[in-house]
């Protein structure tokens, strides 16, 4: 599915991920932890292609593609899926004509008509009763005056309603209570089909005790450091990122 | 001196109660006369179409076409070709409010028409001037002190013939009284329409006005919206304009009073050899007043859009805050954007501030729309149109909202996107 | 609050004083034998003189313009006289030691030594005074790095290819109505030449001085930088206190070939009058520069003088890449009026301008940004970021901003923004709760406001500029 091979990248030439390697199958669902400042959030910009993204070195494949060769949106119809952690506001473009243009994209790539507009208001309802957000939701400007539990939502909303095959969630945990975290890893859950694979980027192991990760691995300085099961979470939680040397320690505090 | 403004001097008429107003106007387009070609005011629309026009005023109405605007349940008031053909003495109008032609022999609102034409209107517009000479056809509004009048009054300027006209529209709005007016203008003959509007807008009242200047094709108009504001009154005005051979709209709000509230909104979507022409000036002439004006347009194709929009601060009024904000977009190398915003202050106590754009695509936002697959083409289209679907969102009558909103979206579809 | 402001901002022109040396200067009037003694008194070749002859034969069609935000008694171009020199330039001295000490003295007075061992390492001085370059320093070493330093006058002899091809090229003799008075009575000014590739060892600096009375400063400015090199060259102006009006209409014109940069800084102290409006110069110059492929113009001014300015430096983007910048702060006071601006033209692609205008308006002054962006139709990916602030000081003056934009490019981004404030009294609350007096708040506050601009300029110069607003402001404040 996902194949990350000695990544190297830099923003506005300062290299933050330095040599990172992934490999992620079908159906899987991998967590990345890590301290602040380790790149955690340039990886999901990274792989969604965003400018002034730099890639120096490395490949990335996506179900047998290279995904570095791609614009942003042929990656996402690839079935790239970014959450964002602070999603943008868009005044005047609403969120049901948004949602109709990309789903409609996602179906032209897999060879599929397009929706009526009857067929998608019915998906779109559905995908909004999913994730408790009301449905004038859909009519307003995307995420426009949106809470931040509310923009957090509405991405995994856009992810029910996209189907890819490759989710990066992005901090989706961040700015959370108890209430809407369940509601979101519900959203998240719901989507877990075996086939589906996950990246869950977090830096607390809290959001880890909804979406049950297969793989825990801890991103420092750009690289993988550690990797294990579930249980690595838990390690981290107790001892936070003690265990990767005094530098990290001062920078979480 | 062109053919044209000749030919009105020699038109003009002057011998009823307005005739001060009318003899003014007359002298002073003898006087000053034809712009000069790098005469500031016309510095970006040229006026050749005009120039060397015969002068043809219609004398007798005929019925025609209305547009609809559905659910709006307004007061329709109808010009065509500059002949009022609505019969205004029979109509139903609410409690509270008066309508009447200009032509009337009734002293008391002769008096009270004359207390507002020509006065909100400033001398200095050139076709203002023609109209103040020419304007056989017009209609006085009065809205009584208090009342809140929720049906809206709409005026239609319908252009069928090759034809001149030129109407007025004087609007008095008494004491807390509140009002919704909506000028209208369509046509695409080889037609020129000068249509003039007033509104005196009294202490602690309300004006919701709309002015949709939709002449297209060979139509040329030349029109303004003037507006007076007194202590504590306020005015939401939303403008939309399409361009035809030569459009211009000259508007005028002056707080003549303190505390007063004005926001004003304009949108226009240009294509083809399209010009549209705004003109705005905002003069706070008194303390603690507020404006916020929104002007954000679209050009595609060879057409052109002018943007003149000057906010004037005078000695007296401080404490004004005054905002405006001109955004444009331009779809083709063959179309053109003349923008100005400008400022002349002279209080020290103030927050003014303008800001005008050109061209500039919220670059995250297209980010976020790629990583969901939206075509970058159609990702574009859509911020585009965005930001005029804010305006329209901005509206604060839900009919004429529905009714624009589509409107808009398609005439903007046809007009050529990268 | 702001009646303390303005009690604090009348201060005294310190450049004001009037020097004794001997001149030789033409009765006034204007006609074309005038232009043909100056033609004479320079030893020019015939080819200049008809160039002049040209302008000047337009002129007397054209029309003075009325378009800026000023307001002044028209300028009875009869009356002024069109050429004045010092006598002991008759026979120009061949070194230092030959310049009337007098002058000296008046250049030293103006804080600008003109002895080079006296002079801050680095800055070679073109001395202006009135119709004649007095003294040019440092000339030997520029010209071992193949730089030409000179008086206009001198380059017109010396180098007549470089000037044949360049003067008028950037602005033509028929470009205004200054420019053309300019292209046909100017007397003297500087040249600089920079050659390929050649980075010009130390800063460049020109002071024009007005000293005569009833005398016009014509002067014109040719700065050609071929191709990879790089100048940095600084203007500075002064003139006695006078009742009278006098006319300073100056041209500069920039050349930036592929790649080249050139920096043009400008501290402008004018007499600008007196509290009542009576005196101070007219201001009324052309200035432009013309950027080839990746070439850069930066343009930095500082205001503080004149009566009346009529100002604006600009830059035309001609070839792909290439940049343009407008620095200003604008200070006017007493009955001060300022219309001044810039002009950026976006011509190739890519090509990108910056515009960072600061205007203070103290007094009864009026003080106007006006300013043209326009991106033709070849400018792909063309950018413009413009930004304008007012700051009002007491409520007698008046803060204009008069931006146009054309746009002929769908790919070009342009955004403009303008404010205006005051100097609050909380600010001021503030820096006094902190202890400092008014006077200095203020100067603080208003130096703040110009930081944007102030760290354009080289280092003398923004130490320079920054006394100067502060002795612009001083007793201003109370």
């Amino acid at each position: 599915m996902l194949s990350i091979k000695n990544l190297h990248a830099s923003v506005e030439e300062k290299n933050i991920i330095k040599g990172l390697n992934l490999e992620v199958k079908p159906g899987e669902v991998h967590a990345i932890m890590g301290p602040n400042g380790a790149g955690k959030s340039t990886l999901g910009y990274v792989l969604s292609g965003r400018d002034g993204y730099e890639v120096s070195e490395g490949d990335v494949s996506l179900n047998g593609k290279d995904l570095l060769e791609l614009e942003v949106e042929e990656r996402a119809r690839e079935g790239l899926f970014l959450a964002f952690q602070y999603p943008v506001e868009i005044p005047g473009v609403s969120n049901m004509e948004f949602m109709k243009e990309s789903v409609n994209a996602m179906r032209e790539q897999r060879g599929e008509e397009p929706l009526s507009a009857a067929e998608f208001l019915k998906k779109a309802k559905a995908a909004c009763k999913q994730v408790q957000l009301p449905l004038d939701f859909l009519k307003r400007g995307v995420n426009e005056g949106f809470s931040g539990g509310e923009k957090k939502r509405n991405e995994i909303m856009q992810m029910i309603l996209l189907e890819p095959s490759l989710c990066i969630l992005d901090e989706s945990d961040s700015g959370l209570d108890v209430d809407a975290l369940q509601v979101v890893a519900d959203g998240v859950n719901s989507q877990r089909d075996g086939k589906r694979s996950f990246i869950v980027v977090t830096h607390y192991q809290r959001l880890l005790d909804y979406i049950k990760p297969d793989f825990v691995h801890i991103l420092a300085d750009g690289k993988i450091v550690k990797s294990g099961d579930a249980s690595l979470a838990h390690e981290v939680e107790k001892s936070g990122y003690a265990f990767l040397g005094k530098s990290y320690e001062e920078a979480e505090a | 001196m062109s053919q044209w403004l000749e030919k009105v001097i020699g038109e003009a008429q002057i011998q009823d109660y307005l005739a001060p107003v009318r003899q003014q106007a007359l002298t002073q387009l003898k006087t000053e006369g034809w712009p000069a070609r790098r005469n500031e005011s016309w510095r970006f629309t040229p006026l050749t179409s005009v120039e060397k026009r015969n002068v043809n005023i219609a004398t007798q109405g005929h019925d025609a076409p209305v547009p609809a605007i559905d659910n709006l349940n307004a007061i329709d008031l109808v010009f065509v070709d500059g002949v009022l053909i609505t019969q205004v003495n029979g109509l139903d109008v609410p409690a509270g409010m008066s309508i009447t032609s200009l032509n009337t022999d009734d002293s008391d609102t002769q008096q009270a028409v004359a207390s507002v034409f020509g006065q909100v209107k400033p001398t200095r517009h050139l076709f203002g001037r023609v109209n103040d000479a020419l304007c056989q056809h017009g209609i006085f509004i009065n809205v009584e002190a208090g009342a809140d009048i929720t049906t809206p009054i709409r005026i239609v300027n319908l252009a069928t013939q090759n034809l001149d006209a030129h109407t007025r529209v004087v609007v008095k709005l008494g004491e807390k009284a509140k009002a919704i007016i909506v000028e209208q203008g369509v046509g695409d003959v080889d037609s020129l329409t000068t249509a003039f509007a007033e509104y005196d807008i009294a202490d602690d009242a309300h004006l919701e006005h709309y002015r949709f200047a939709m002449f297209t094709g060979a139509a040329k108009q030349l029109g303004g919206s003037h507006f007076k504001l007194h202590n504590r009154s306020t005015l939401n005005s939303t403008m939309v304009g399409y361009g035809s051979e030569l459009s211009r709209l000259d508007v005028d709000i002056h707080h003549a009073g303190e505390f007063a509230d004005a926001k004003m909104n304009a949108i226009y979507l240009l294509a083809e050899g399209e010009l549209f022409d705004l003109h705005s000036t905002i003069e706070h002439a008194m303390p603690n007043g507020t404006t916020e004006e929104n002007a954000r347009g679209i050009v595609g194709d060879k057409a052109r859009a002018v943007f003149n929009g000057r906010i004037h601060i005078h000695r007296d009024a401080q404490k004004t805050l005054a905002e405006l904000n001109n955004r444009n977009l331009l779809l083709s190398r063959r179309g053109v954007i003349n923008t100005k915003p400008e400022l002349e202050i002279y209080a020290d106590d103030v927050k003014c501030a303008h800001g005008a754009t050109v061209a500039e695509i919220d670059e995250e936002a297209l980010y976020y729309l790629l990583t969901r697959g939206v075509p970058r083409s159609k990702a574009l289209v859509m911020l585009n149109f965005g930001f005029i679907r804010e305006l329209v969102y901005d509206v604060p009558n839900a009919a004429i909202r529905d009714w624009l909103l589509p409107i808009l979206s398609e005439r903007f579809t046809h007009m050529e996107v990268k | 609050m702001s009646e303390q402001i303005e009690q604090a901002l009348e201060r005294k022109y310190e450049a004001g004083f009037y020097s004794e040396i001997e001149s030789e200067t033409f009765e006034s009037g204007l006609d074309e034998s005038v232009i043909r003694r100056i033609s004479q008194m320079k030893g020019e070749p015939e080819w200049m003189l008809e160039w002049r002859l040209k302008a000047y034969r337009s002129w007397l069609e054209m029309e003075e313009p009325d378009w800026a935000h000023v307001d002044y008694p028209k300028v009875d171009y009869q009356a002024i006289s069109y050429y004045s020199a010092p006598k002991s330039m008759k026979d120009k001295p061949q070194s230092l030691d030959e310049v009337d000490p007098e002058l000296l003295r008046t250049y030293e007075k103006l804080g600008i030594p003109l002895h080079e061992q006296e002079m801050l390492a680095g800055v070679a001085v073109d001395a202006v005074f009135d119709s004649v370059s007095v003294v040019t320093t440092f000339r030997e070493k520029l010209e071992d790095a193949g730089v030409i330093f000179c008086p206009i006058s001198e380059a017109i002899k010396k180098y007549p290819d470089l000037v044949k091809k360049y003067i008028g090229s950037v602005v033509p003799r028929t470009d205004n109505y200054f420019a053309a008075l300019n292209s046909a009575v100017f007397t003297d000014g500087s040249f600089v030449y920079i050659p390929k590739g050649t980075r010009c060892p130390m800063e460049l600096s020109t002071y024009f001085r007005i000293n005569e009375m009833n005398t016009g400063q014509f002067e014109r400015t040719l700065i050609v930088a071929d191709e990879g090199s790089y100048v940095s060259y600084l203007e500075g102006c002064t003139a006695p206190q006078r009742d009278e009006n006098q006319l300073h209409a100056a041209v500069v014109e920039l050349v930036a070939l592929d790649d080249a940069q050139i920096k043009y800084s400008t501290v402008q102290n004018w007499y600008p009058g007196d509290e009542n409006g009576k005196g101070g110069i007219y201001n009324f110059v052309t200035k432009r520069g013309i950027a080839h492929t990746n070439a850069k113009i930066s343009w930095t001014q500082v205001e503080t003088g004149s009566a009346v300015t009529w100002k604006y430096p600009s830059c035309v983007l001609k070839g792909d890449n290439s940049v343009g910048e407008f620095y200003s702060v604008a200070l006017t006071r007493g009955r001060q009026q300022a219309d001044t601006g810039t002009k950026m033209i976006h011509i190739g692609k890519n090509t990108k301008s910056t515009i960072i205008s600061k205007g203070i308006s103290a007094g009864n002054s009026n003080n106007a940004y006006r300013g043209l962006v326009q991106m033709g139709p070849r400018a792909d990916g063309a950018r413009n970021f413009t930004e304008c602030d007012s700051l009002l000081i007491g409520d007698k003056c008046g803060a204009h901003t008069f931006p146009y934009i054309e746009s002929r490019n769908p790919s070009a981004i342009v955004e403009h923004e303008a404010t205006t404030s005051k100097v609050s009294d909380e600010q001021l609350f503030l820096c006094k709760q902190r202890g400092l007096d008014t006077e200095k708040s203020v100067s603080m506050i208003v130096n703040g406001f110009c930081k944007e601009v102030f760290k354009e300029l080289p280092m003398e110069f923004a130490v320079e500029a920054g006394k100067l607003l502060e002795i612009s402001l001083e007793g201003s404040v109370g």
